[in-house]
Formats: structure tokens, sequence, C-alpha cells
């Protein structure tokens, strides 16, 4: 007589060994490689959307008569990528075929060089950045007249004994060089804050698989 | 995980994920991606267990789901593997139980509905309409008709 499926399921599982547990040893693997394949992706598209958008920057600078701060904007944003598509040249070269701890342990020692190589770059790069918007705006030309001439000419009809250095109010200058100072010393934070709202889930995974796998070995 | 978690809490209802994984999975390897993750996921939601259902109910709660996650993450990702294609007799899971009836019956399982194959399975492991329902998420009066259902499809299968 045919056997019902309940009969098969009894007594398949009766008799079989099947149903010993794979072992755990390849249980972050996956996990791990799968975490730093999406972070490399997210890099490189991150990458790619900086040069577009320098492109486009530059491109538009143009358009509008302000290319004192598109060119900067485009050899910054451009060195920025040089560096970081060499950083990803060297995080292709971890081993991928080793366990999954040494794995993510050689990525996170890449990850903390690379966000300190960048935050270094950072200190460099947003006063670069500020300093690229004022003198774009400056340098700008309307009405046959540099933006920053005419807002001069206007304060001192004003402020007829203010003092200028080089055709500039001496307290705009002190008021950039101040600015620039604070982002000297918080483009490091900025890096970090900036990195958070871009990467914060992939590194909180990260943290959380790390911790797993030291656990599992402890 | 601790290892003393898994060794507690998992192992001794590791037949479950098993027989649970194997109906999701058509190759030794991914079965053991599956029963890992339904592992892991075990320990990471064992916090928000309530203790209003039993932990093995919770624990098949957690297999089927995790399954059907994994399914469909690997259709979204049109991840398929060449044994995705393969005939039933060709598929290395094919062979993954001693007892040769037992294979057949999970080769024709795997040929069911994603959720066809949970309410069956939860059925073959001897759960009430109403914890099937409620594993799945369905209501109980619709488990009995379906269950009956699926058990024609699989004798047709199976003949």
């Amino acid at each position: 007589m045919e056997k019902s499926i309940e009969t098969i399921w009894k007594e398949g599982f009766l008799k079989s060994d099947a149903l010993i547990a794979p072992k755990l040893n390849n249980l972050y693997n996956q996990k791990s490689k799968h975490i730093i394949d999406k972070f490399k992706r997210m890099f490189k598209m991150n990458l790619i959307l900086i040069v577009l958008g320098s492109f486009i920057v530059l491109g538009a600078s143009f358009i509008v008569g302000i290319p004192y701060l598109g060119v900067p904007m485009f050899f910054i944003l451009n060195v920025l990528v040089i560096l970081n598509k060499k950083l990803l040249n060297t995080l292709m070269l971890i081993d991928k075929s080793t366990n999954s701890y040494d794995y993510l342990m050689a990525f996170d020692v890449w990850l903390k060089s690379q966000v300190s190589i960048n935050k270094k770059f950072a200190r460099f790069l947003y006063p670069f950045i500020f300093l690229s918007l004022i003198i774009g705006f400056w340098m700008k030309i309307e009405e046959g007249q540099r933006i920053g001439t005419h807002a001069v000419n206007k304060l001192l009809l004003t402020y007829p004994d203010l003092n200028l250095l080089f055709g500039v109010p001496v307290i705009g200058i002190i008021g950039a060089l101040l600015i620039t100072g604070i982002l000297v010393l918080l483009g490091g934070k900025i890096y970090e804050w900036d990195l958070k709202i871009v990467y914060g889930r992939v590194f909180n995974k990260l943290d959380e698989i790390i911790a797993d796998i030291k656990e599992l070995k402890a | 995980m601790s290892s003393d978690f898994y060794t507690t809490q998992i192992l001794p209802y590791a037949a479950i994920i098993i027989k649970m994984c194997r109906a999701y999975t058509n190759s030794q390897e991914d079965f053991e991606d599956y029963y890992q993750e339904v592992c892991l996921q075990i320990w990471r939601s064992s916090e928000n267990f309530n203790q209003q259902s039993e932990w093995s109910t919770w624990i098949y709660r957690i297999s089927l789901n995790v399954c059907l996650t994994l399914l469909k993450k690997k259709k979204n990702n049109k991840q398929h593997f060449a044994s995705d294609y393969l005939p039933p007799e060709l598929v290395e899971d094919s062979h993954a139980f001693e007892d040769e009836s037992l294979n057949q019956l999970y080769d024709a399982i795997r040929q069911l509905s994603e959720i066809d194959r949970g309410v069956i399975l939860l059925y073959l492991e001897e759960k009430s309409y109403q914890e099937i329902a409620e594993i799945i998420g369905t209501n109980p009066n619709n488990i009995g008709v379906r269950i009956k259902r699926i058990k024609e499809r699989l004798k047709k299968i199976l003949s």
C-alpha cells in the first residue's frame, strides 16, 4: 500500500541522520563579505557622483559667470576623488579568501587609515571650498564691475573710514580668515559627520558583526 | 552569538530549522547559509521573545520568515544557481536524507509555492491549525482547506 505523506515524514526522520546540524564556522563569512562589498559599491558610487558633481559645478560656474568658484572646486573635488580611488585600489588588495574575522579586521584597519587620511585632507578641503566660494562670488562681474568691488563701493558710502587691504575691507579679511581657521580646526569633525550620514548604517552593521565574531571567538 | 546560547537554545531545536531550510533550498551550500542565517536571527531576536508562545513555535516562525526573506532576496537579486534549473533527480539536496521516500517528498514540497511549503511542513510537524495560522499569520479557518489542497497536489506530484 502506498505510504501517506505523514508516514513518509515520520519514518524518514526516524532513520535519517540528516538532522545533524551543520557547523557554524561559516556563519559570518558571507555576511562580512556582503557588508564589505556593499561598502565598496557605495564608495565607488560616491566617487562617481563627486566626479559628476565636479563637472556640473565647473559647467554651471562658467554659465553663471563664476569660474573662479567652479575651477578650484573642480580641481579640489577631483584631487579628492584621485586620493580616494588610490585608497580604494588598496582595499581591493585585501585577501577575500581569508577567514571572516581576519577579513573584517583587515578591512577595519583599511577603514581607519582611509578615515585618518581623509580627515587630514578635510582640514584643507572645507576651507578651500569656503575660500573658493568667497573668491568666486567676489570676482563675478555684474554690470561691468566685480560684485566684490561693487559691494565695497557701497560700503564706503556708508562707512567712508573703512580700512581696506588690496581693496578688500580688513574686517572682511579677518572674518574670512576666522571662518577659514574654524574650518581648518573642524574639517576632520565635519568629515566624520559626512561619513556618518553616508555610511553610518554600513559601519554600524560592520561593528555589530565584528562584535558578534569576537563574542563567538571568546 | 555565544556558543552557550547556540548549544542550549538552538541546537535542541535544530531539527525544526533543518527541516524548514531543506524545503527552501536546492543545494547543501544554500542550506547551510539558510541554517546559519536562521540561527543568527533567532539569537538576534531572542530578546523579543515574549513567552506567550512556546520557544519551539518561535523558532518555527523565525525559520519560516528567514527562509521566505532569503528566497525573496535571492529572487530579487536574480542570483540563480545552476541547481535552480536542474530536474529534482539531479539536485544535490535530493539526496540529503537516507530515506529515499523522504527525499522524494522534499522534492515535491519544493515544487509548492513558498507559503504552501511552510504550511505543509508545519502540518507534518503536527502543529494545530491554530498554531499554523499564528506562525503563518493567517486565518485558522482557511488552513484546513489549504492543507487538503496541498496534500492533493503533493500526491499528484509524487505519483
